[in-house]
């Protein structure tokens, strides 16, 4: 009988032309947004590829050198891009590409796609992941709103009670109903995934992409899934669809346009940051402190780099220099990601409520896109660039000191340079993406199993 | 006339009695409120660290400027990377200074760019990408959902107000049976529809335009009376004005269709979604198609060949002697000269090649933007959403004009810097306190403002364009739908 309801709502969804505008509209963003997305990632993917090959082939065939000028030319290493960023680029846009790993101190990742843009980038970019989080919840509220309201108000609610059907039946019937429209609306999801898993992708990545796939259609299905049964709640505790209706709406955007606005400046005064001069003027009072200290101890002086110390002992001195800066830089950066960090789950915890907020973390983390992701490529890449400069200094301590005042005459044979080996980075496998999630997913769920407690107990007062 | 009167004075008693007129504007007046304090608190922050920057680079000043002397009169010994009287030095990151951009006193307005986009830069002699990449620290999460600034309740709520109070002025008259006696009156459903509209619009946009001005006026008065800032407040008002009329106008010419409230909401939201959500998107990605930005990755891989170049041909002058670090001789000028070491030199020169070739390359980048801003002016139109919002951006000083107009400046002033050091490094001129104060220093100019309010302006115009075919439209369906009724 539940067959029996499912198939009757569907042939409704048809018959009115709510479902066809409705589900075409999305699908024809959804073609757009994937085509636009997968051709950026294309080109963007080989560049990225040639530029850093390139750029190690230049490091290595440099000519005979100081090796400190040598780290003054630096690599440049870029961020690979995660084969499903197309569907969910995340903070992608906001955050860095390329990284210039040189002498002295840590670099950042520098060139944020969303500086290459205008203001109107602000108002979202069109990705399946924005039409699936921001539209597939409105698209759920113009299908289902009436489902028990409409019934109501033409008198059939009555009719359908009085030959027995449980109220139960009747629900689990609509909402399997709204779920396969739901379905429809990720199908082009799921056929990208086999396009794309056996055709751009690397054989090795296969089942990784697969897997990440899988995990992602089921986290939007249980986010969906969450609106289908609050639409259906709301349906059922209404007096009339036009109130079922504007309620809904409220709820929508409450939740998808306000609430996450709202959030970020709790978070923010929960666990503020500093802004660019504050964190710079920490850091480097904290870089001075560490300085002073360190060669203080090696050198018994004050003074970083002054007269005390002999050119014989630069090498050294640069060793130890370097070395001091460490701590206190990874001190600093940990902390300010921490905060970002902290901030995110905040913002997270709050898709209890808004969904959206636990939905656009869990999307971001399977793609690799978020914030956890980009970390761990900043650190590895300044891994590589304090593996370059340490084998830099101690070529110097070992050769150029021995020169005193021609310290700087000291040329490197060509032979040293692929000593650095290059920079290979490895993407966190699919397990680092399910750790980041499993918090968010969880909250889905719960909120999940609420909704649907919600709507089965609402049920009960159909009548 | 008369009737018209007497249905606005009906439907406000209406609206007084059940309280909804109530509601939406505590609500409205509430999240406008809160948006505002949000903007100024932003602006607050902005204003108190540039004030900062200024007083910390005075201070540096004149602690160089007292090191100097001491030097120059014997009783302090500089060091060899902290001496002020080399200019390769104190041109570099020693007495780098600040080129700011002010904050706009509307800005409270629109937060725009100014989470992401530095209204600072620290100018110095090294190569422009050793300072222009910098950006404000935010977490990229907040950066993507953006703030709860006024412009984005104006934006993206306001329409939403407007459809709680207009989205059945006819359905529900209809659904209640009150349609029909209000007829038999002498009135044409024109008539009744215009009246029962302006009820609703008068409340609302006023309490819209006082939300917004009163707080400006109270908190910054004498900065947005000024004769420039009270154009550019009128503007942005006529802007708020035209764009609220357009939700109003909307919900009136869907109304003259006669479906039924849901009906109505449906359409409405539908609209809505797609203006002020998907249109904007879709025009994103429009622009930065036909006008792409060129490759960062490029730029990446140019400037460290140009680095690679530069190393190559000063070779000679990068491996020369050390030995003035150990000298202390060497560290203090002779008869006013001073022997700039050449491995600095040879950073100067590889630096300079950097930034005449990295140059052209980055005015790609600013000129591809500025055609991607010219296509958003242009195709603007395709939703008032878009033109409010730029408008206001613009009002506001945080849209991407201005910051790019800050970057222009700030290379030109880059410029000015090197051609104050350049003669100093290449032919060893000793530093004086007198050059301290002979240092080039930043002096915003604002853009043009009669372009700003004139371009604002025109968005304003062409929304009221909008909202005058709408009601013209509303108008004819209700006069030719005798079955509304």
């Amino acid at each position: 009988m539940t067959w029996l309801i499912v198939s009757r709502e569907i042939r409704e969804f048809y018959r009115d032309g709510r479902f066809l505008f409705g589900a075409g509209l999305i699908v024809v963003l959804f073609v757009t947004a994937f085509l636009v997305g997968f051709e950026q990632r294309k080109n963007v993917f080989s560049e990225r590829e040639v530029a850093q090959q390139l750029d190690y082939d230049d490091w290595v065939n440099q000519p005979e050198r100081h090796p400190h000028d040598a780290a003054h030319q630096g690599m440049h290493v870029f961020k690979p891009i995660p084969p499903l960023s197309f569907v969910d680029p995340g903070i992608t846009n906001y955050v860095g590409s390329t990284q210039w790993l040189q002498a002295h101190r840590q670099t950042e990742v520098k060139f944020r796609p969303a500086q290459d843009a205008t203001g109107l980038q602000r108002f979202g970019s069109l990705t399946p992941a924005w039409i699936i989080q921001m539209l597939g919840p409105l698209l759920i509220i113009v299908l289902g709103f009436n489902s028990f309201s409409g019934e109501r108000e033409q008198g059939t609610l009555r009719q359908l009670i009085s030959l027995g059907v449980p109220s139960w039946k009747l629900l689990v019937g609509k909402a399997l109903a709204l779920f396969l429209g739901a379905l429809l609306l990720l199908a082009p999801l799921l056929m990208l995934a086999f396009w794309i898993a056996f055709g751009d992708v690397q054989a090795g990545d296969r089942y990784d992409v697969l897997i990440r796939l899988g995990l992602l259609v089921l986290g939007y299905l249980v986010y969906l899934g969450i609106y289908i049964f609050m639409v259906l709640t709301v349906s059922v505790l209404t007096p009339a669809s036009r109130i079922s209706l504007v309620v809904l709406l409220a709820v929508w955007i409450a939740g998808t346009i306000l609430a996450p606005r709202v959030l970020v400046d709790v978070a923010r005064m929960v666990y503020p940051t500093p802004n660019q001069v504050e964190f710079n003027a920490q850091l480097n009072q904290e870089l001075r402190k560490e300085y002073t200290k360190a060669w203080k101890e090696h050198f018994g002086v004050e003074d970083r780099w002054g007269t005390d110390v002999p050119l014989s002992r630069w090498g050294e001195a640069l060793q130890v220099d370097d070395q001091a800066g460490y701590n206190a830089i990874d001190r600093h950066f940990g902390a300010l990601w921490n905060r970002y960090d902290d901030q995110q789950r905040l913002q997270e915890f709050f898709g209890f409520v808004f969904p959206m907020l636990s939905v656009r973390s869990y999307s971001m983390a399977i793609t690799a896109t978020d914030f956890s992701h980009h970390r761990d490529f900043a650190v590895s890449a300044e891994q590589h660039r304090r593996l370059m400069q340490n084998l830099i200094s101690s070529e110097l301590v070992e050769h150029a000191d021995g020169q005193g005042e021609h310290h700087f005459d000291y040329k490197v044979s060509k032979a040293f340079w692929s000593r650095i080996p290059p920079f290979e980075y490895a993407a966190p496998s699919v397990l680092f993406a399910l750790q980041r999630s499993l918090n968010s997913f969880a909250i889905m769920c719960a909120t999940l199993l609420f909704s649907f407690v919600f709507a089965l107990l609402s049920s009960r007062k159909l009548v | 006339m008369k009737n018209f009167l007497n249905i606005l004075h009906n439907e406000w008693r209406i609206m007084v009695a059940d309280r909804s007129l109530f509601l939406v504007s505590l609500l409205l007046i509430f999240l406008l409120g809160y948006a505002l304090f949000i903007g100024f608190t932003a602006t607050d922050v902005r204003e108190e660290r540039i004030r900062e920057l200024e007083v910390q680079q005075e201070q540096k000043l004149s602690a160089t400027a007292k090191q100097i002397s001491l030097i120059e009169s014997g009783r302090e010994m500089p060091t060899a990377f902290s001496n002020p009287l080399n200019p390769a030095l104190l041109g570099s990151g020693q007495g780098a200074l600040h080129a700011v951009m002010p904050v706009s006193p509307l800005s409270p307005i629109a937060l725009g760019q100014s989470d992401m986009l530095p209204d600072h830069y620290r100018v110095s002699i090294r190569n422009k990408t050793t300072f222009m990449y910098q950006t404000e620290n935010e977490n990229p999460w907040n950066l993507l959902t953006g703030r709860f600034d006024p412009v984005f309740v104006l934006v993206y709520l306001l329409p939403l107000f407007i459809f709680a109070v207009s989205y059945n002025l006819v359905s529900s008259e209809k659904e209640q049976g009150t349609l029909r006696m209000q007829l038999s009156q002498p009135v044409t459903l024109q008539l009744l529809m215009t009246a029962k509209l302006t009820a609703r619009m008068v409340p609302v946009m006023i309490i819209s335009i006082l939300a917004i001005t009163l707080p400006f006026l109270i908190l910054r008065g004498t900065a947005v009376t000024a004769s420039d800032q009270l154009l550019y407040g009128l503007v942005a008002v006529l802007i708020v004005l035209a764009y609220a009329l357009f939700w109003f106008m909307l919900a009136l010419f869907i109304n003259s269709f006669g479906f039924s409230s849901a009906g109505n909401a449906l359409i409405l939201v539908g609209i809505w979604a797609f203006l002020v959500l998907v249109a904007p998107v879709l025009l994103n990605v429009y622009v930065s198609r036909v006008s792409p930005a060129p490759s960062r990755i490029e730029l990446a891989t140019e400037t460290r060949l140009i680095t690679i170049d530069g190393l190559n041909r000063y070779q000679e002058l990068l491996s020369s002697d050390y030995r003035h670090v150990q000298e202390s001789s060497m560290l203090l000028p002779k008869d006013g000269r001073f022997e700039v070491p050449e491995r600095l030199q040879a950073f100067y020169l590889i630096n300079k090649s950097v930034d005449e070739k990295v140059g052209t390359l980055l005015a790609d980048f600013e000129t591809r933007l500025f055609a991607q801003q010219d296509l958003v002016e242009r195709f603007g139109f395709v939703s008032p959403a878009i033109l409010a919002y730029e408008g206001l951006l613009s009002i506001a000083g945080t849209g991407t004009r201005r910051y790019q107009h800050f970057t222009g400046q700030v290379n030109e002033y880059h410029q000015q810097w090197k051609d104050f050091f350049e003669p100093r490094i290449i032919s060893g001129l000793a530093m004086t306190v007198a050059d301290l104060g002979k240092l080039p220093r930043f002096t915003w100019r604002e853009l043009d403002s009669g372009v700003v309010l004139i371009g604002s302006l025109m968005k304003a115009l062409l929304i009221f364009l909008m909202v005058a075919v709408l009601f013209l439209l509303g108008l004819r369906n209700f006069a030719k739908a005798t079955d509304i009724v």
